[in-house]
């Protein structure tokens, strides 16, 4: 048993890697936003920047450095649900499936370190990228724009706060999403061509239907809900505990600190936490078994 | 000692067409099969039942094992190439060698190095950039370097040149075959393998027509070229397929009276390719 173990332990590690090796955009893409806001922090017209004086350094700092990691996190979604919906497919298409499918390596690995790929380590490669480029643009914009911003992005509490807040969400994000990451792989392991296509005909098909038959639109409302509610669902959005700061022009909400934000016992008490997360078994099962049956297209 | 492949009853059908229609053949270990047959007969359909590769009705059972069910396992003792084309084309030949090495237990990475280093492959290439022959010469370094029992191969010379080719099946005879080991192969060219085959399937429409060693073929057919003169008196014999050749006539029998055969004409053993075509043929013209 432990012996089975490490091996699957071992080929998944092997299968991994191979990721990087046929996806090179994983760690392309990030490097490529990074340098381009390197570029723009080192050559943009910064020098300028002024900050109204009232306005509270550690709430410009955590506006930056979540700004900058939200749109390496924004990318990121495009290029997962491009990848999910590759990732069985293409090796189909090009019958480099038959090669590996000559190892000895189950179907069930091979679909699981597909999933993980998805769900942890394109996010985990897409955090530190961020991550470092928050930090040297925060070193950047504080040279150039020294006079008026000073020391406002250097914050050692906050960033190790943010690197909590960001791990916590990934982890988050890697359970609330695994029923659309599943479906992804079910296409993906299915579809014959078009997997773009296939992937969202399925979902307006039940939409329709639902509402031609029965008037209701329940489909759509779950997901959407799906999509868009994990804020609410994992964090603690209610404005009561946050700290706001009113400037020039308005207000600045921030959160007091990062414990009373995030919302861990409510993300686990929420039963559409789990219902996803069965459905999204449920579907990476299917996932497997299409996998073992379909080997070409 | 059982059979390393033993299917009985063995049947695939893809919706109204049945690929495979209870087909029975087993392949004892240490010997070279050649599974032929014409185009649609199910030679690839029986491939990837022994593999793994799909689903299928009656039993099959491979090194003792439940292909579809245990496919992890029988990839342990059993490698294949299914066409050498499969090689992903983004992978880089060092790359190749290192996951193969990762993943498989009785990969032998000194092995496929000194396979490679006889050809003009070096490590940092990818597939992409490799001619058709040097993708088949890095398939088969990385099968032949696995320990393995039972080595399946569909089509592998598919699109390859005629010096490819031959470098293909040199490489499996001199450098790989053992006692320990067990060869199925299934091609096109048939004249191309028959030198290297101990034993034959033939397959036609889902079923094996003739499961036979090539020493058994020997002594259980004879095939005898006659003049015009005494094709009557060779008729007699009964012959199952009778093709003109030349001039003459050429009858092929299953169990023959040599002493008869030769007082008609000169006889011999038929070649594999020409009794594929006699018994696929469908009796005498």
């Amino acid at each position: 048993m432990n012996t089975a173990m490490n091996a699957t332990m071992n080929s998944t590690a092997w299968l991994i890697r191979r990721e990087f090796w046929e996806n090179r955009a994983i760690w392309v893409i990030p490097g490529v936003i990074g340098a381009i806001m390197l570029l723009a922090a080192l050559f943009g017209n910064i020098e300028h920047l002024a900050l109204p004086a009232e306005f509270p350094t550690p709430a410009v700092g955590q506006i930056f450095l979540v700004a900058v990691v939200t749109t390496f996190f924004a990318v990121m979604s495009i290029y997962s649900t491009w990848y999910l919906l590759d990732c069985l497919y293409a090796d189909r298409k090009d019958r480099s499936v038959l090669f590996w499918k000559s190892l000895p390596i189950s179907d069930t690995t091979t679909v699981m370190s597909k999933l993980a790929t998805a769900l942890l380590v394109i996010p985990l490669v897409y955090f530190v990228a961020g991550d470092l480029t928050s930090l040297l643009m925060a070193f950047i914009v504080s040279v150039r724009a020294s006079a008026l911003v000073g020391g406002a992005l250097w914050h050692a509490d906050l960033w190790l706060q943010l690197q909590v807040f960001w791990l916590y969400l990934i982890v988050t994000a890697a359970i609330w999403f695994l029923p659309i990451a599943a479906y992804l792989l079910v296409i993906s392991a299915w579809a014959k061509r078009a997997v773009m296509l296939w992937s969202i005909l399925p979902p307006i098909a039940a939409i329709l239907v639902e509402r031609w038959f029965f008037g209701t639109h329940v489909i759509a409302h779950q997901i959407g809900t799906r999509l868009v509610s994990l804020p609410a669902v994992a964090f603690n959005t209610k404005l009561g505990s946050w700290t706001t700061t009113v400037v020039d022009h308005g207000t600045v909400r921030t959160p007091a600190d990062i414990w009373s934000f995030l919302n861990l016992g409510g993300f686990l008490a929420n039963p559409a936490t789990w219902i996803g997360a069965a459905v999204g078994v449920a579907l990476i099962l299917g996932a497997i078994q299409l996998r073992m049956r379909r080997t070409e297209i | 000692m059982p059979a390393l492949i033993e299917a009985r009853d063995l049947t695939k059908k893809y919706g109204a067409h049945v690929a495979l229609n209870r087909a029975n053949f087993s392949v004892e270990a240490g010997r070279i099969v050649g599974l032929i047959g014409p185009n649609g007969a199910g030679k690839t359909t029986a491939l990837r039942a022994i593999l793994g590769l799909t689903t299928y009705e009656g039993q099959l059972s491979v090194l003792g094992r439940e292909p579809f069910r245990d496919r992890t396992q029988l990839m342990h003792d059993a490698s294949f190439i299914a066409d050498v084309a499969v090689l992903p084309a983004w992978l880089r030949v060092d790359h190749a060698i290192d996951f193969v090495a990762g993943v498989h237990p009785r990969f032998r990475r000194d092995r496929a190095v000194a396979l490679l280093a006889k050809t003009e492959i070096t490590g940092k290439r990818r597939l992409r950039e490799l001619s058709k022959g040097m993708k088949t010469q890095v398939h088969l370094a990385l099968t032949m370097a696995i320990d393995a029992k039972l080595l399946v191969l569909d089509e592998p010379t598919l699109g390859l040149d005629i010096l490819a080719r031959s470098a293909f099946y040199d490489a499996l005879v001199n450098d790989y075959m053992d006692e320990t080991r067990t060869i199925l192969i299934t091609t096109h060219q048939v004249e191309e393998v028959e030198n290297l085959l101990t034993d034959v399937l033939f397959i036609e429409k889902g079923r094996i027509v003739l499961d036979s060693s090539l020493d058994d073929i020997a002594t259980r057919y004879a095939a005898v070229a006659v003049g015009a003169d005494r094709i009557d008196a060779a008729r007699a014999e009964k012959p199952f397929y009778e093709r003109r050749m030349l001039g003459k006539l050429v009858l092929y029998f299953e169990h023959p009276d040599l002493d008869k055969l030769a007082r008609l004409g000169e006889v011999h053993t038929p070649s594999v390719a020409d009794l594929f075509v006699a018994k696929l043929s469908g009796g005498v013209e």
